[in-house]
């Protein structure tokens, strides 16, 4: 098979761009979730701290030990808020889950889609992409093994080594290794999901195949593709944690909320190009009528509508 | 910037050089090995009981020491002893002692109760032989004891009846052959591949106190307590090992077999601990105070130089505040060990002239833990070294004074809202840093509690460590900063090298107050008593509230009755003071004795209530919630907005790792 080198970086962005009221939106429901998330335990941190001038300490600056010493009462105002916080995060990776097939079918498409058929597509593609996570979950088994092996091999390191970086070193290779490992299973699977809405391919495992046999032949420049865009999510993302924790004054209230609320816009944001690029990788493969040595029904050199792209326009 | 501190790297050879040999300390007199210690003199810092003269040969294949040990013991007890106790701690490192039982109860130093056992651990100290001069082999004789618990398989501690008594004023000479098997570094002692901590590895007699005899088994909450004398050790080990002792190096000679022998003395000690590897980076610095220089030496272990230079202004900075203070360090030398990662089980512990350290490869500035571990076991060379109290009865006295302090000298070094933590995006105090730790456990024993008594290891820090310093820092409410500083000087001068108790420490306050506390001590040291004030309504009210309220130009001449309601929620009873501030500027301030359940203030004023605050000062540390102890009536809620920012970007961080992964 030809590999094909398709130029989406930038092409993605665009897109991206162009449907950005889909950031807009993934976004909202990120933050409305998250309010809801934190709803109790601000109500709760109110009654005790907004009539009190303890709360000083953490308006002048933020003394940890003023957050604990809360922590600790006996009828603690605030309480550890990971369970509220998972529950709802829990609720958003659904709500993704569900939005993913009308997101793909629009960046596909590139036309603008009604609220019916975008929701169509939505749940249309739903159920095989909950049958893609079960799918997925087995191929993090692997990783997991890897996971589990490189335990004890820190463990040894850190035990027989004089000095303390062997197994900092040790640790940090194996992270990085499962990193990109992870890159590579998100990057197939996402990459299943597009097979998916493009061919309205109703066999998961059949688009696993096709999506890995794509992956195979043209890794380096997906892979690149899907790296280049993370790095420049890590950057900011560091950026923006730095800036906040170092250079931010302490009363900036409403500038540390507009901060952190930028970087998960940019967050999202470099999600869905990673989404948009991959799209546009695959309908240019398309159009360049690239035919696939495997049994699977080679793709259509030229795109076809989407099954519900009537009902859209 | 090393080299500014004028730090040099040495080997380990260096390190033994003939001009550190030739330093003879200026202030204390060398004893002679082998005969009776000389009581307190003019010349010595102690009334010396024991002298001690180890023979010890370092196996590093096996980790095992094999040594004599000759013990002088003076008879100062005012009556004839025939009966000795010994402490073989070692022995607490099986799984059967009363060390490792407690452990999978409450817990201790980094072991929980949930740890399995491992080999590893096991540690042993075997006494194969024991002679008393004059009174032939008494091995037979020995026999271990329990004083604590009657675990029959405890054998941390054992007795020897002597044929005849010792008569007041005589002294008795001990010669044993002992084994030590040393655990993977557990409890402060113990080795971690080449690295060698050997602390609490010999036959220690018991000490003679309050009439009878103290020889506690070792516990799993519990440090130390003995006699002062002189200590003389020799070590033979291979030629490679760098070696830090508590004691001056007064010889170094290298044998025939690959190995060295290494001489130390020390005097006017309680206990010496030695340590040794090869991969130890020596730094060497020196301080001068009011007693004279004072020679530092930093064994540095891999992966953490950088923090070498921390540890050593932090040093510094304590020996000058601690001389400023509370006395002068007689000593000529401190030693700081640092241990290596693996070992930190090592870490954060004392010895007379010997502390060691902790940290880490990665350890940002802003996280002052080198500091504060450095600044708190120098400390202790005052409270467990010099004025030495039985840490098994009265850990409060040597734990809890020490944190007391350490909050006071860390607050001048680095800030008082920044001694513990330092980055721009959080904070926190040395003294507040200790505070949490005791409102999280305020009430389950009191400081008095013998060590191994608390109800967990959690409680025994919170208590012994952070609540006595809570505990003394409000006390400052009552007597004033510079009244509690003098009589933490005046304590010291007092009871140097004598073994005092907590009621000898709680008298010295009084004394040097001329106050009468014992009201606040009931309640502080001997009690569990919870101190928590509140301010349990503040509001205003216009007088004649069933009439039309005025408005326009008039309306200031309104008079409004306020209402401040305070409550002690707690059953210990504190003085506090109460402000009232008023929306035109004006205020009252009220002193409240604390003995009924609550009071209430009422004011008429042209003025509505702006605010109410309990302890205004906030010198009341030991209030378990400070944050119920003031009242606005304008609402602020940017606190709040700060951590609901925080909470907000944690719960969509990990809504986007989650649909990442899904």
């Amino acid at each position: 098979m030809k590999a094909v080198r398709p130029k989406t970086f930038v092409s993605g962005a665009r897109l991206v761009w162009r449907w950005q009221r889909i950031v807009w939106w993934v976004f909202i429901v990120s933050l409305v979730l998250a309010l809801f998330a934190v709803r109790g335990m601000v109500e709760r941190a109110g009654a005790a701290m907004d009539h009190s001038l303890a709360s000083q300490r953490l308006v002048d600056g933020f003394d940890v030990s003023a957050v604990f010493e809360l922590m600790v009462q006996p009828d603690s105002p605030i309480e550890a808020p990971g369970p509220a916080i998972f529950h709802y995060s829990v609720i958003f990776a659904i709500f993704m889950l569900f939005a993913a097939g009308g997101i793909l079918a629009t960046y596909y498409d590139d036309a603008k889609p009604s609220t019916t058929a975008f929701f169509e597509a939505c749940g249309h593609y739903f159920w095989r992409f909950v049958r893609l996570v079960i799918y997925m979950l087995l191929a993090f088994i692997p990783i997991g093994i890897f996971i589990a092996i490189c335990g004890p091999i820190y463990d040894r390191i850190e035990d027989k080594s004089i000095s303390p970086y062997s197994s900092v070193y040790f640790s940090c290779a194996a992270a990085l290794v499962v990193l990109l490992l992870l890159i590579v299973v998100r990057l197939w699977f996402d990459m299943a999901q597009v097979i998916s809405v493009a061919e309205d391919e109703t066999r998961m495992h059949r688009a696993l195949r096709r999506a890995a046999s794509l992956l195979w032949h043209n890794f380096g420049s997906l892979f690149w593709l899907y790296l280049r865009i993370s790095m420049l999510a890590w950057i900011f993302c560091g950026l923006g944690l730095h800036l906040w924790m170092y250079h931010l004054r302490p009363q900036s209230t409403t500038a540390a909320f507009l901060l952190a609320q930028t970087i998960v816009l940019f967050w999202i944001g470099t999600r869905l190009w990673q989404r948009a690029s991959e799209v546009l990788w695959y309908r240019k493969f398309q159009a360049a009528g690239v035919t696939e040595s495997t049994s699977s029904p080679a793709p259509s050199p030229d795109p076809s509508p989407l099954p519900y792209s009537t009902a859209m326009n | 910037m090393l080299c500014r501190l004028c730090i040099s790297f040495l080997a380990g050879a260096m390190l033994l050089s003939a001009s550190a040999l030739s330093q003879s300390s200026r202030r204390l007199t060398t004893p002679k090995t082998n005969s009776a210690p000389s009581p307190a003199s003019s010349s010595t810092l102690s009334t010396r009981i024991v002298a001690y003269d180890i023979d010890a040969k370092l196996n590093t294949a096996a980790h095992t020491i094999d040594a004599t040990e000759t013990l002088v013991y003076r008879n100062l007890t005012g009556q004839p002893q025939q009966i000795f106790p010994f402490h073989l701690y070692l022995n607490a490192f099986q799984p059967q002692s009363t060390l490792m039982t407690e452990v999978r109860v409450v817990g201790t130093r980094g072991t929980g109760p949930n740890s399995g056992w491992d080999d590893k651990h096991h540690g042993s100290i075997t006494v194969s032989k024991l002679e008393v001069e004059g009174m032939g082999d008494l091995t037979g004789k020995m026999e271990f004891i329990q004083p604590d618990d009657r675990n029959a398989n405890d054998r941390s501690v054992f007795q020897v009846t002597l044929p005849k008594s010792i008569a007041p004023g005589e002294s008795v000479q001990f010669r044993m052959s002992f084994h030590d098997e040393l655990p993977e570094v557990l409890h402060r002692t113990g080795y971690k591949r080449d690295f060698y901590m050997v602390g609490q590895w010999f036959p220690k007699v018991g000490v003679w106190w309050k009439n009878a005899w103290n020889c506690h088994q070792f516990h799993a909450n519990s440090e130390f307590f003995a006699d002062f004398g002189t200590v003389d050790v020799n070590v033979t080990l291979p030629k490679n090992e760098i070696v830090g002792a508590s004691g001056d190096l007064m010889s170094s000679s290298d044998n025939s077999d690959g190995t060295k022998t290494v001489k130390f003395h020390s005097e006017d000690v309680h206990d010496f601990s030695w340590t040794a590897s090869p991969d130890y980076t020596v730094l060497q610095d020196s301080w001068t105070g009011s007693a004279g220089p004072v020679k530092i030496l930093v064994l540095m272990s891999p992966g953490n130089m950088s923090s070498a230079s921390r540890y050593i202004q932090a040093l510094k900075g304590t020996l000058a505040w601690y001389d400023k203070w509370i006395g002068p360090y007689p000593y000529d030398r401190i030693t700081v060990v640092d241990p290596p990662h693996g070992a930190l089980d090592a870490g954060g512990m004392e010895y007379p002239t010997l502390i060691t350290a902790g940290t880490g490869w990665f350890m940002p500035k802003g996280r002052l833990e080198p500091e504060a571990v450095v600044e708190h076991e120098f400390g202790h060379q005052y409270w467990y070294g010099m004025v030495a109290t039985n840490e098994f009865e009265d850990a409060w006295l040597d734990e809890g004074i020490n944190s007391y302090l350490e909050a006071k000298v860390m607050d001048e070094l680095y800030g008082k809202n920044t001694s513990r933590f330092n980055f721009p995006f959080a904070t926190a105090g040395n003294s507040e840093y200790q505070r949490l730790a005791y409102i999280s456990l305020p009430d389950t024993d009191p400081l008095t509690r013998f060590s191994w008594k608390y109800i967990d290891d959690n409680a025994y820090g919170a208590v012994a460590y952070d609540k006595t310093a809570t505990v003394l820092i409000t006390l400052e409410k009552l007597i004033g900063e510079d009244t509690l500083r003098a009589a933490l000087h005046e304590y010291f001068l007092r009871y140097r090298f004598k073994h005092p108790t907590g009621e000898d420490f709680l008298k010295t306050i009084e004394d040097v107050s001329h106050q009468d506390l014992k009201w606040y001590f009931d309640q502080a040291v001997y009690g569990t008593n919870i101190l928590d004030y509140e301010i349990w309504n503040a509001h205003s009210d216009r007088l004649n509230w069933w009439e039309k309220e005025i408005s326009g130009k008039n309306a200031g001449d309104e008079i409004h009755r306020t209402y401040v309601t305070v409550h002690r929620k707690g059953d210990f009873v504190f003085p506090v003071d109460v402000v009232i501030k008023f929306d035109d500027g004006t205020s009252a301030t009220e002193h409240w004795d604390g003995r009924d359940r609550w009071i209430r203030y009422t004011y008429d004023r042209k003025a509505e209530l702006a605010s109410a605050q309990l302890d205004p000062e906030n010198q009341v540390w030991l209030d378990r919630n400070l944050f119920n102890n003031s009242y606005t009536v304008q609402e602020d809620k940017r606190a709040v907005h700060k951590l609901q920012n925080l909470w907000i970007f944690a719960s969509e961080c990990l809504s986007q790792f989650l649909a990442w992964i899904s």
